[in-house]
Parts: C-alpha cells; structure tokens; sequence
C-alpha cells in the first residue's frame, strides 16, 4: 500500500496534529482537582521555560508543573503507546477483540503488585511498580511459552492459540491475585491495590519521563518502520508471508514491542483499559485502514483521549479523585458498542 | 533448449504429525508452462503447493529458485520472484480494491525505495489485465466471490513475479466465474503452478502432475497422463473421453466405478 | 446514737458496692444484634488492639485467651502482661483459631472483623458456636458500613461513645467499679486537653491535616475525614480539617490537600508494613522531598507531628493522643 510523505487529502491533519496535542497538554496542566487560573499557568509555563520571571506562590506553581504537566505528558506518551499496542495486536492476530492485556499483561501485573504490598515479597524493597512490572513479563513469557507449546504456526491457528494462551494465562493470574488478596489482604490494602490496578496516574512526576517519553517515541518508531507489514497482514499471515513479510520476526518485533510498552506503562500508572481496545477502532472509521495513517493517527488519539480521561477522573466527584480506568470504560464501553453496531450495518 | 527449470523440488517429502504428506517430489517447473497439480482429496497438492510458495519448509529434501536452494533466500527475495493465491483469502478490514491491489507491490518497497510511479502503473495495469479498473474503489465487501478472486489474482499480478502459484483458485465459485477466472489465468504470460480439482479444467495446461497419498504418481502432457486406467486408479471413477459437440476441447464424462 | 452512725456509715460504704454488681444474665444489643451474658465470663478473645487495652485497664488480663489485630506495640505497661498471653495473628485471625480458645466472649471494635462481612466471621457464625460476640459503640452508632470498607462516619466521633463501650465490657465483667474509675480518669485528661487548647487562643483559620498512609507512596493518601476520632480531635481543639469528606479514611489528593495550606500536618506511625508509606520515615521524606508537598508551610515550618495510628482509631490512646496534640499546638506558637 501507498507509504510516504503524499498522504493525499489529509496533508492538512499533519499540521494540526501537533496542535492537538498542544492543546490535550494545556487542557490537563491548566484543569485539575483544584481551581488554578489559566493566567497563573501561563505565567508558570513562561517562567519556567525561562521568557519571564513572575513571583508564583510556590504551591500553585509546583502543582502546574510537578504535578500537572508531568502527568499530562505521561498520560500522552502512555496513550499513546496504549492504543499502538492495541493496534499491533489487532493487525498481527487479525481479532478486533485484541487489546494490549490480552497477553496476561495486566493480570500478571495485579499479581506482581499484590505479591509485592500484601504478601510482602521483596522485603520492602520493592516497589509496588516493580512488583507489576516483573509480574506482567513473567505471565507475558509464560503465555508465550504456552502458545509455543500449543503449536498453530503464524496462521489464522496460531492466532487463535495465542489468544487462547493468553485467556488461560490471565485467567491462572487473576486466580492468584485473589488468593494472595483473600488470604492476607487487610481491607484498606485491598482498597488500595484496586484502586491502583484501575489505573492512578497521580503518583506522576517529572522522573517517571525518562522512562515513559522513551518508551512512547521508540514504539512509534518501530511501529511506523512496520506500517507496510502491518497493511500485508491484512489477508493473514500466510499472505503475508507471500508478499514477502517476515512474519515470525515480525510478530516477534512488533509483539515484543507492545509487551515491553504495555508492561511499563502498567507499573507505572495500573492497567488502564479500553484505551487499547477503542481507540484504533476510531481510528479506523476516521481515517481509513491504511496504516501509514492509522498509526500516527491511533497514536495522538490515544494521547488525548487518556490526558482528557485523567482531566475528568480528577474534577467529576468534587474532593476525590476517580480510578482513570473507570472513565477511560464509561467512555469506551459504550464507544465499543457503538463501533460494533455501525460495523454490522454495513 | 531445454533451460534450467524456473523452480524445482528435488527429493521433497513433508511430515506431520509422524505421517508423510508429501514424499518423493522430484520436480522441475519449465518457463512459460503451465503446470496443473492433481489429485483426489488429501493427496498432498495443498501442501506441495505451498512448499514450491516457500511458504512451508520441506521436512526432507530441497525447494530451488532459479537453481538457488530457497532456504537461503530472504522471503522478499522470493517474493519477487514468486506470488502465491490463496483458495480464499479474506479480510475485515474496511479496504476497497486498489488497496487490496496495492499490497501486491509490498516485496518491492521498502525504507529506501518508497513508494513512486512505476508502483503506480504496476498496479493500474494489474487492474486493466482482470477488468477491475472501474470497480477500484469498491469496498472488499461488497465484492462477489469471483470478484474477489480476480482481485486476488490482480494482486499477484501488481507483484510482477515470474511464477504465479495458485491454489484451487476456481474452488467455491459458480461455473461462470471459474471459466472467467482460468481463461484470465491463461492470458497471463507467467509461468504458472495451478493446483485444480476439476479434471476438465486440468486439459488446459501443459503438463499435469498427478499425486496420489503424497507420491507422484504421474507427470506429463495431459493426453498422455489422463488415462482411463490412471483416472481410475487415482480417482476411482470410470472416465470416457468424449469430442466436443461443437468442437471445443474434448470433456469427460465420468461414472460410478462398476 | 452509735448504731445510727454505723448504719449511716455502713450504707454509705457499700453503696458503691451495690450500684457495681451485674445482674445475671444480662440482655443487651451491641451493633443490632441481641446479645446475653450468662455470667461474668472466665475467657474473652479480643480482635484489635483497642479492645485489647482496655481490658487490660479494667484488669482483666488473666481472662484474655488471644488477641490478633496489633498495629503497634502494646502500652507499655502492659508490656509484661501482655506477654504472658497468646497473640493469634498480627492481622486478622481465620474463625478456627478464635473458637479453639473456647472463649465465652469475643470482642473487637471493627465490624469488618466481626459482622456482616466479617473477616474473622459473622456473629451468627459466634451464635452457633456458642460464643457471644460484642462490638464496640463506637464502631456502629453514627456510622454506615456498608458503602466502604472503612465506613463512613455520619456523625461525629464522640468520645461518650468510647466510654459507654468500656462502661458495658465492665458491666459483661461484673467489674462496673473499676469501669467507672477509668472512665473518670479519661473524661478528666479530655477536659484537660480541651482547656490547654482553649487557652491557646488559636487563630480561626488554624487548620489540619491526619496522614494515616498511602498504597503507594506518591498517589494520592488515606487521609482522616470529618467525623472519625481525628475529626473529633481537631474539631475538639478548635481546628479546622482541610478535608470535607464523611468517609473515614479518603483518599484525597495532595493538590486539594496543599492548596488548602494546613497548619499542621500530623502523620501516622506505625509498625506495620504494608505499604511502604506505614514507615513514619518514608513520609517524612515525602513530605521533604515532593515537590509540592515541600512548599507546604506546614512542612517548612516542621509542624510535622507523628502520633500513632490506634490513637486514630477510637480507643483509649486516643484520649492521650487530644492530650499530645494539644501540647503540641502550644509549641507551634500559633496564638494570636
């Protein structure tokens, strides 16, 4: 399919993406818990960028920037990186239900949090964020490992293993959440843990960029480097690998990439949902099935759609802050719905 | 003049599962010809197909492109050369045919080598060679079977390849649609690899190769290999020869075996 | 003459006495749920730390079988006491361990211990083992447990609460003497707290903040709403609470909390180790190091004050706790 720098008729969406995005990162750093003015935003957006040198009180100015501004660029970056790995795994696995937990991440990222904070592992040393981390790739090797061991080869057979492997393997996850849970959990911890497995982007700050701009701009990278392969899956695999794909690296590129991103953004921020799952579907009644367009465009949609989620999970119940994977499924649950019935119609 | 063969098998066998599929292949497919696969269900066609598509890996035995062991070539250098269709192949995505068409050129783009003009006309000329130009933007879904098996065809023909290999093409189509899609076939100046199941339709080619539980077991110009006696072997039916009323290729017509 | 003297005096000598007895079986309801003593019992098992003090201080030590829910060490003078009895689990104990004490009484101040979703088990789980179970006032009068884990408080704490609760296990105990005794001392040391406070003469817009944990050191902390016992501190003492919520324990933002400029941070220390954020510590390097949490005048005048954490809970520790907070106010040098 068509690759390069004529993206006829939608020339003008490569000038206004920039400005999307511009405008998703003000809207999260100017709205939050609490009433700042957009002056005073500015004001520290200018001061700190070095143009002016105002007097801010120095709570408000550290709530915009340490708290705000950081969080809306990680919510960006992790957006964005959410919805290419769903949209990677819904091109290679030729399933329009694939999303970037299907692997056993988020579950073995639950238990990995839970072995951590309730039963203690690690000593105290280790952080509920790296308990997630090591426990998303251990259940992502493990489900690979059973789709290895379940055969299928890279057709639409070893698609559907795949699947399945990782349905046994987040299955056999949860069951061990629970058990570790039920067993030792106070009620308060169990609180806590669901409360940051829904996904809390609140313990945001500055640091956490080193690791999520990367990871967003490196998954871009490798994704748009494969937007050809991705159109030749179009037909399956097999196809695929008759137009001259290598498919097994490939998948393993391209599957190893959305892992390795869905996992760090899982440790750092919970298992934020339906951002995988929705948002390339859009996408796709947007602007088309090509994906030298769908995955710039997946990618800022995704940005915006999670900094917009985490704007709203802070200001719709005044004094709390919701869980942004409860926003993120009221919006794409029925969102879903809605692209599965304009699908049958046509 | 008997040119080196474009691709051949040399001693192929394929296992599964402990049991051989294909065993024994020696083959050399000549340029220009037409050579059609035979053979009743389960005798392997699929699966030799396949290995000469470098799709599959011969468990014994060597695939050659142009006298180089395909093993060693890189798939987008095979498929350059090769291009494969499938009994059926189908999408969800939402694409309408030129998209479909245009992946045909994918072994030929890459970083350095975006995509250009002679991309462009590759593709309008496969479009023109199945009569689909003016159905370009339909969308893939609203397509008939036969519709999407020209596009599919269209597709290998984007590719520019040197072998076409197709695998029943003509299988789940109306009889209008498989005449229309084999006489397309043989206006396409490729050497082509055909594997059918309608032995009328396998008179066409040039030679046939017959297998039977993964052997071959005949290999030759169709008048010489389309016995009574071998079709009954193979195929266990009774088949008589007859002239055509209005002097078109001779049919058969088959029988139960007595 | 002499006779009269004597009787008058006897009468008034055993008044005490009198007014002290328990009468056998005693009805009452705890929580909703009818419950009888046939007699003053002879074992008790007590869930959580608070209960557990208290029959400490009513001298009951010998009947306690088995505690289970300790949060801290226990009060130091019970150190030795307490060592001499068996301590089930640390956090909650399984309904096994509990009945194979064979208690007549099982006692705790948490629903979520023992009630409708009790971890230990419900009370009819106690009823058909024979066993009486009783739950501090405290726990369910003004409170609604069925919304959250912790509840919510629809009233606020009142200390009247705490001491009917001591006065009724001193009624189960037949010790009503040394209940009364107790509860005089408490209500003495809270009044006292109150007048300290008083006398301050704080500013109107002195202002608070409880910091009992956090899941994660960084997100947003527990923090102790309007109605429960740091609620009731802070508005005993004439403080406001920067945080406006019902539930116990919510969670609240740093953003809302800094922007809302407490006075005074107090934060919870603790032994346990859940989360990392228990460890006194590791807040206190929060509250250093964040950089919003930094700016917070609170922080950079170190009006950090740690207090434990049962005392956040209604228990006796949080009578002294009003006391340490009130010494503390005075040092804070807050007065108009």
């Amino acid at each position: 399919m068509r690759q390069g720098a004529a993206v006829h008729g939608l020339g003008w969406l490569f000038w206004l993406a920039p400005a999307v995005l511009a405008a998703a990162l003000l809207f999260g750093t100017a709205v939050g818990e609490t009433r700042i003015p957009l002056a005073t935003v500015f004001d520290v957006l200018a001061t700190k960028t070095g143009f002016l040198d105002r007097a801010i009180d120095p709570i408000e100015l550290s709530v915009i920037w340490h708290y705000r501004m950081s969080r809306a660029v990680v919510a960006a970056c992790g957006g964005a990186s959410l919805a290419l790995s769903g949209l990677i795994l819904q091109a290679l696995l030729r399933n329009p239900l694939a999303e970037p937990y299907l692997l056993g991440i988020s579950a073995g990222a639950s238990t990995g949090a839970v072995a951590v904070t309730v039963a203690g592992f690690g000593a105290g040393l280790l952080s509920m964020s790296a308990g997630a981390f090591a426990g998303a790739i251990t259940a992502f090797v493990l489900v690979a490992l059973l789709a290895r061991a379940a055969g299928g080869g890279t057709g639409m057979r070893g698609a559907a293993v795949i699947i399945l492997a990782g349905i046994a393997g987040s299955q056999m996850f949860n069951a061990l959440t629970a058990l570790i849970i039920a067993q030792s959990a106070s009620a308060e911890q169990a609180r806590g843990i669901m409360f940051w497995l829904l996904g809390n982007l609140s313990g945001v700050r500055w640091p956490d960029i080193w690791l999520v701009l990367p990871m967003a701009l490196v998954g871009l990278g490798i994704t748009l480097w494969h937007v050809r392969a991705l159109d030749a899956f179009a037909f399956g695999a097999e196809s695929a690998a008759a137009l001259g794909i290598d498919v097994r690296r490939t998948q393993v590129v391209l599957i190893g990439t959305a892992t390795l991103v869905t996992a760090i953004m899982v440790s750092v921020a919970g298992a934020i949902g339906f951002v995988g799952l929705v948002v390339p579907h859009a996408m796709r009644i947007l602007v088309g099935a090509r994906h030298s367009r769908l995955v710039p465009a997946t990618a800022l949609a995704g940005a915006v759609f999670l900094v917009v989620s985490d704007v709203v999970s802070r200001i719709a119940l005044p004094g709390q802050v919701l869980p942004i994977g409860v926003v993120t499924a009221l919006v794409g649950a029925p969102a879903f719905a809605f692209i599965m019935v304009r699908g049958r119609q046509r | 003049m008997t040119d080196s063969p474009v691709l051949e098998a040399a001693g192929v066998a394929r296992m599964a599962g402990g049991r051989p599929i294909v065993s024994g292949i020696d083959l050399g497919v000549r340029a220009g010809e037409t050579l059609g696969l035979i053979g009743p269900n389960g005798s392997g066609k699929s699966t030799l197909l396949n290995m000469l598509a470098g799709l599959v890996k011969p468990s014994r035995g060597e695939i050659r492109l142009a006298g180089r062991p395909m093993a060693r070539l890189s798939r987008r250098e095979v498929a350059r050369s090769i291009a494969f269709v499938a009994q059926q192949a189908e999408t969800g995505e939402r694409i309408c045919v030129r998209d479909a068409v245009e992946l045909g050129r994918t072994p030929w783009l890459d970083a350095l080598r975006p995509w250009g003009r002679e991309d462009d006309d590759a593709v309008s000329a496969a479009l023109e060679a199945v009569d689909m130009q003016h159905m370009a933007r339909r969308d893939w879904a609203t397509l008939s079977g036969g519709e999407r098996q020209r596009v599919h065809i269209a597709r290998a023909h984007a590719q520019k390849p040197q072998l076409l290999l197709l695998d029943e093409p003509t299988n789940h189509l109306d009889i209008h649609h498989q005449i229309g899609i084999l006489d397309l076939i043989g206006t396409l100046a490729v050497t082509t690899v055909i594997a059918l199941h309608d032995l009328n339709h396998a008179q066409r080619c040039d030679r046939l190769l017959v297998m039977k539980h993964g052997r071959c077991a005949a290999l030759g110009p169709p008048h010489e290999v389309l016995t009574a006696p071998l079709i009954r072997e193979i195929f266990a039916v009774e088949a008589e020869l007859i002239p055509h009323p209005s002097g078109g290729r001779p049919v058969f017509a088959f029988q139960r075996l007595a | 003459m002499l006779r009269f003297t004597t009787a008058f005096i006897a009468t008034f000598a055993l008044a005490p006495m009198a007014f002290a007895a328990t009468s056998y079986p005693l009805k009452l309801t705890s929580c909703g749920h009818e419950v009888t003593i046939e007699k003053a019992p002879d074992s008790v098992v007590s869930v959580g730390q608070s209960t557990t003090e208290i029959l400490y201080m009513l001298g009951l030590a010998d009947k306690v079988k088995g505690t289970a829910l300790w949060i801290n060490p226990v009060l130091p003078e019970f150190a030795e006491v307490d060592k001499t009895v068996e301590r089930l689990a640390d956090n909650a104990p399984s309904f096994e361990s509990v009945v194979a004490k064979k208690p007549e009484l099982v006692v705790t101040a948490y629903e979520w211990m023992i009630g409708p979703q009790g971890a230990v088990g419900t009370r009819e789980m106690f009823d058909d083992a024979g066993i009486a179970s009783w739950i501090m006032p405290t726990e369910c009068v003004g409170k609604d447990n069925t919304q959250s884990m912790d509840g919510a408080r629809t009233k606020l704490f009142d200390t009247a609460l705490l001491y009917q609760g001591i006065t009724e296990l001193a009624e189960i105990f037949d010790v009503s003497e040394r209940g009364e005794k107790l509860v005089a001392d408490l209500r003495s040391r809270e009044e006292s707290a109150v007048r300290k406070a008083k006398d301050l003469n704080l500013p109107e817009d002195v202002s608070g903040v409880f910091w009992y944990s956090s899941a994660d050191i960084e997100i947003d902390p527990y923090v102790a709403g309007l109605n429960g016992v740091p609620g009731w501190m802070l508005s005993k003492l004439g403080v406001k609470n920067v945080v406006t919520s019902e539930e116990e324990w919510p969670t609240v933002g740093w953003e809302t909390i800094a922007t809302a400029r407490p006075t005074f941070i107090v934060a919870a220390e603790m032994n346990r180790r859940r989360f990392p954020a228990d460890d006194i510590a590791v807040k206190r390097e929060f509250l250093t190091t964040d950089p919003v949490a930094k700016e917070m005048e609170a922080v950079r005048q170190d009006r950090i004050l740690t207090i434990e954490a049962n005392a956040m809970d209604p228990s006796v520790r949080a009578i002294f706790a009003l006391g340490k907070l009130s010494n503390a106010l005075s040092g804070f040098c807050l007065s108009k």
